[in-house]
């Protein structure tokens, strides 16, 4: 898929909002993502990032407002299928090989396909490691094997939440070349992230602090608009113009 | 209902069982070691060897009772404790524990044997309940075989309904452990599996899938229900079978397996067993969602699982409980397996029996439910 054939936006909400008590964890949030781009969600811890995500992926229903994944409004258990979801944590079972965790998640998706396995354990560098237990896994290897997890069904939206957290950055950005693969291959994907240096490596940035959109727009645009000389900056200036909680 | 990816939840479990040895011993060694050392320990003990001594405070009249009661006494194969001459020396002796069992004639004896009402004064330790119940039965055929110098007493020739006549304690008590171990093990098993899923963040990956809540419980009743299966065989062949091995070089003579009287189906024993262990599945899940860590699932040990060890009928009767502590018993699945699993073992009852329909339909019954409710638990919204 890509977004000229796309009819409706791969990503897009209206009003989102998700209250947990008096805290407002996202803030009636607009949003329309055509497909095909790599977006890059950023803020500050505790703005509401993986809140948004959850609400996309359909772990958590919006307190008003709709969520939209392709063209689908979430949650939508059959929708999943075509949705990856590579969580903070690993998210990965330790007792288990490397093999048998892709193994595992694939089945859920219904691919009993070896080859697909072994060519998603090539993508990530981890086919020599097939049978290794995954507690003897390093923290890198281990990011890997949840990216292998989550891409193991092709889909056409993939939601990362801090996915290069933790890792050395020589992986970093060979999990930055790889999500521009997948962007080219007409997958979206949604990274979030709080460093700011990966934000350069994204189509479209997505600002957000306190569950309010900020800004939107390329790293050069929204650095421009607000006045500022880089991103950290920008988010300072954007930030103090808002009326905080 | 997609079986494939019920089957992908369970075959993840037994991959991970696989790789777990300590798990593994744990289901299948702990139970097999257990029961054989109670059974050693019932069949094997050495009984206390019981000296009695005997006080005669009652003069001449008392010399020939206390004789022929001495002689009774090593007829039953009693040791003599050392001559005593009064209470306070008796007590003193039973204080140090010169002597295990005191018979006194008292002064009186003349003139209650005039009366018709003879009475005998027995001073035991008290430390411990059963060996002094033990004592005084004996002493009590000793006595009746002291008094019968006249008349025969009739011998007691016993036969039971139910059970083999040499059959012992451990004979009732095995069936009502095969259920216990059944769902102990497999609650803590699935508390802490289903609790690493929650705080794993792996369960949160689950649900980003298209996986259905039910295919998850039903693949964990699946997987851990294998495994229950295989222990409730483990256990019921070592507890029914019975394999001696005879005496090899400097290893001595030797049986494998407890060879437990079995008056009924093993299939049935089974059948209950697994209904139990599938609603232990669900109440494992269930429990998981109040646990933050392993820890705290093992907290909930003294309040789920040692209540109903108490009360359901594992060392006494669920009748004969306080009144206000069986209607609780009443509302314990471990109760009716426990009833279920002696009905067959014991009784050799069928599925005609209505207790046993009762049980199986109460276990089931409570199957359902906790899978309705370990279901429920499983939400797509966590907040």
């Amino acid at each position: 898929m890509n977004s000229d054939s796309a009819p409706f936006p791969a990503i897009e909400t209206a009003g989102l909002t998700k209250r947990f008590g008096r805290i407002t964890a996202v803030d009636s949030l607009d949003l329309s993502l055509p497909a095909g781009r790599i977006y890059g969600l950023l803020g500050p811890n505790g703005s509401g990032k993986t809140t948004l995500i959850r609400l996309l992926v359909g772990l958590a229903r919006p307190t008003s407002g709709t969520a939209r994944v392709l063209g689908v409004p979430m949650p939508s258990r059959p929708n999943l299928a075509r949705i990856g979801y590579m969580t903070q944590a690993d998210g990965i079972y330790t007792e288990l090989s490397v093999w048998e965790n892709v193994r595992f998640f694939a089945a859920l998706f219904g691919i009993h396909d070896a080859d697909r396995l072994r060519e998603v354990l090539e993508v990530v560098d981890l086919a020599d490691r097939r049978n290794t237990p995954t507690l003897e896994l390093s923290g890198g290897m281990r990011r890997r094997l949840s990216l292998a997890c989550a891409l193991v069904h092709r889909p056409d939206v993939l939601f990362l939440d801090e996915p290069t957290v933790g890792i050395d950055p020589a992986l970093r950005v060979q999990f930055w070349d790889y999500f521009r693969r997948l962007a080219g291959e007409g997958s979206t994907l949604l990274v979030s992230s709080h460093v700011m240096d990966e934000a350069e490596r994204c189509d479209e940035l997505l600002l957000v602090l306190h569950g309010r959109l900020l800004a939107q727009g390329s790293s050069r645009s929204v650095v421009e608009r607000a006045g500022a000389t880089d991103l950290e900056g920008a988010f300072l200036r954007l930030g103090a113009a808002e009326p905080g909680e | 209902m997609n079986l494939r990816r019920t089957f992908a939840i369970s075959r993840r479990i037994a991959s991970g069982f696989r790789r777990d040895h300590r798990t593994v011993a744990l289901m299948f060694v702990a139970p097999v070691v257990i029961l054989g050392l109670l059974g050693w320990v019932i069949r094997d003990q050495t009984p206390a060897p019981t000296r009695l001594s005997v006080v005669n405070l009652a003069g001449p009249v008392g010399e020939r009772m206390a004789d022929a009661l001495a002689n009774a006494a090593a007829d039953a194969g009693l040791e003599p404790g050392p001559g005593l001459a009064d209470e306070a020396a008796a007590r003193a002796a039973l204080a140090d524990g010169g002597v295990d069992l005191v018979a006194i004639l008292p002064a009186s004896l003349p003139g209650d044997l005039v009366a018709g009402s003879p009475t005998l004064r027995v001073l035991s330790p008290g430390l411990n309940p059963t060996d002094d119940a033990t004592r005084l039965a004996t002493l009590q055929r000793v006595v009746a075989a002291a008094a019968s110098g006249q008349v025969a007493l009739p011998s007691i020739e016993r036969e039971q309904v139910f059970g083999s006549a040499d059959g012992d304690f451990l004979d009732a008590f095995a069936p009502a452990l095969v259920g216990f171990f059944a769902f102990f093990l497999v609650f803590i098993l699935t508390g802490i599996s289903f609790l690493r899923e929650r705080v794993g963040g792996t369960l949160e990956r689950l649900l980003a899938t298209p996986i259905r809540r039910s295919e998850i419980v039903a693949g964990y009743g699946l997987g851990f229900g294998l495994f229950a299966t295989i222990q409730v065989a483990v256990i019921m062949a070592f507890s029914l079978g019975h394999l001696a091995v005879p005496a090899i070089g400097p290893l001595p003579a030797f049986t494998i397996g407890l060879g437990i009287h079995n008056a009924g189906s093993p299939g049935l024993a089974f059948l209950v067993t697994l209904l139990l262990a599938l609603g232990s599945v669900n109440l494992g899940i269930f429990i998981s969602t109040f646990a933050r860590t392993e820890f705290q699932v093992l907290q909930f040990i003294p309040i789920v699982i040692v209540p109903q060890g108490l009360l359901g009928g594992i060392f006494w009767p669920v009748s004969s409980l306080p009144d206000a502590l069986e209607p609780v018993a009443r509302v314990m699945p471990l109760t009716y397996a426990v009833e279920g699993l002696r009905e067959v073992l014991v009784k050799g009852s069928d599925l005609g029996s209505p207790t046993l329909q009762l049980d199986l339909g109460v276990l089931a019954a409570v199957a359902v439910l906790l899978v309705v409710v370990a279901t429920l638990t499983i939400r797509r919204e966590v907040a």
